[in-house]
């Protein structure tokens, strides 16, 4: 894994819009052109071997949890426990997740693993291959992302419920709107009927128990670009087991239990000897080197870096209130004080590709940018 | 090869690029705006939530509101999740058939 400085394209930004990728910039660039890393194919085998075995690992963590009924430790409510159970044991569809990785001295560790509404898709998958087919399109890149999704959207249109598969989430953000929309793209191309409705604009009718969109179509089957622990918490969380049509909801309820960090001490209780794992407990004091992380957080929001008790790096936010996790300090490689982590992507039961966010401190957060990639 | 062989976008590529035409709000942070969606509704002031161009003209947008009925659309109106329901729903029995806004209210995007 090398960090390479190049000349970005001249007009990036306008290559880049033309994919539709319109948030490459805020005050700095989001998308960074000017740097790549190189990776030999032997590196990239190990990143997608260690996908393919951590998803695995994860599926067994949820029966574990199921089974201990461990929800507690993840502050779930109990009333969303028969949800989430029959989202299992009836296998709704999923489609996809993202794991963190740190990849350093040949080592690969999970950080987190992003299972519910994971982003950075759009340009994991579009962005940095078209950016290779400038840069050289001879060149291999680890990015199966566009026809595995659209493989697997035919596969789940099967086990999808008669009708329209809608699409929805929050309506000011164009990040969260281009994800949301290239996920509908590649169901479409698999054939699939779909809409587009924002979540505030979907409609409760009280009299038929269902759930409707702005033309009062019932929604039959719904992917959600919104996280679970805010659907709960909302005032129509609770109509969700009420629903009359039984409306499968993509990532199903079951993904709840795997996009929170406390299944991060339950997978290192569960399976100790894998490599790919750090230690990871809910107490605190039974590490020296630690990083102390909200159970529910976004963006790298209240972290906490602590080394023989100093704090390295700290971040502030929002998130905190459900409860922490404590996991063994793996400090990201340090590339001329630059942080890559990568973001190794999960469709279906397959490894997929990848996408690398490159920040200037330890923790990676809102203004880390993403940076493309390539297989020498 | 890791890579895919060959990408086409049916849906997003047009639809976003025309999104990130970057236009400043025609509204000051302190100007007072009263909307309705509806003749039957009253007004009400809203304040908006800041938010970058077109993504801010998506939130105070009057999407159609309606409904199939034998394989038919009848149209019943507007409705606007930034204004406030009573605004939205007036006397319009139909709409208040629905309650709406129940989702959306925890954060401003999903970042992860």
């Amino acid at each position: 894994m090398q960090r390479n400085q190049i000349t970005a394209r001249n007009n990036w930004q306008n290559e880049v819009e033309k994919l539709g990728f319109g948030f490459h910039s805020t005050n700095v660039p989001y998308w960074d052109e000017s740097v790549y890393y190189s990776f030999e194919m032997p590196e990239i085998l190990a990143i997608e071997k260690a996908t393919n075995e951590l998803w695995d690992l994860c599926l067994g963590a949820v029966q574990h949890e199921m089974d201990n009924n461990l929800y507690c430790k993840f502050n779930i409510p109990e009333w969303a426990i028969p949800m989430i159970e029959k989202s299992w044991t009836e296998d709704h569809p999923a489609i996809y997740g993202r794991f963190d990785l740190c990849y350093k001295d040949g080592q690969i560790k999970l950080l987190e693993f992003n299972a519910d509404t994971p982003t950075s898709l759009y340009e994991a998958g579009i962005v940095q291959w078209f950016w290779l087919q400038d840069f050289d399109k001879n060149k291999d890149q680890f990015n199966s992302v566009h026809e595995k999704l659209i493989n697997y959207w035919k596969y789940l249109k099967n086990y999808l419920n008669p009708g329209i598969l809608h699409f929805t989430c929050l309506k000011e953000t164009l990040e969260d709107l281009t994800n949301t929309e290239y996920l509908r793209d590649c169901a479409i191309q698999a054939g699939i009927e779909t809409k587009l409705v924002f979540i505030d604009d979907i409609g409760w009718d009280d009299a038929g128990k269902q759930f409707l969109d702005l033309e009062d179509q019932p929604i039959k089957n719904i992917f959600k670009l919104y996280p679970w622990e805010w659907l709960l918490a909302e005032s129509f969380g609770k109509n969700i087991p009420n629903d009359t049509n039984r409306a499968l909801w993509i990532e199903p309820a079951w993904k709840m239990i795997l996009s929170n960090k406390a299944i991060l001490p339950i997978l290192w209780e569960l399976y100790p000897d894998c490599a790919y794992l750090l230690p990871a407990y809910f107490e605190e004091g039974k590490l020296t080197n630690y990083v102390k992380k909200p159970i529910l957080s976004r963006e790298g929001a209240n972290i906490d870096l602590v080394m023989k008790n100093m704090s390295l790096a700290k971040t502030d936010g929002q998130y905190g209130n459900e409860g922490y996790i404590y996991q063994e300090l793996f400090t990201l490689p340090n590339y001329a004080d630059h942080y890559p982590v990568i973001g190794s992507w999960i469709i279906g039961q397959e490894a997929a590709g990848m996408g690398i966010r490159e920040a200037d401190s330890l923790i990676t957060d809102n203004k880390s940018r993403f940076v493309p990639h390539f297989i020498k | 090869m890791k890579k895919s062989k060959y990408i086409q976008l049916v849906l997003i590529t047009a639809a976003l690029a025309s999104c990130n035409q970057a236009k400043k709000p025609d509204w000051g942070d302190n100007t007072n705006v009263h909307i309705r969606s509806d003749s039957t509704a009253p007004y009400t002031n809203v304040h908006h939530h800041g938010g970058i161009g077109t993504a801010l003209l998506w939130y105070y947008a009057f999407r159609p509101y309606g409904n199939y009925n034998n394989g038919y659309y009848q149209r019943a109106g507007y409705y606007s999740s930034a204004i406030h329901p009573s605004s939205n729903i007036g006397s319009n029995g139909f709409k208040a058939a629905v309650s709406r806004g129940g989702f959306g209210r925890s954060g401003f995007s999903v970042s992860s």
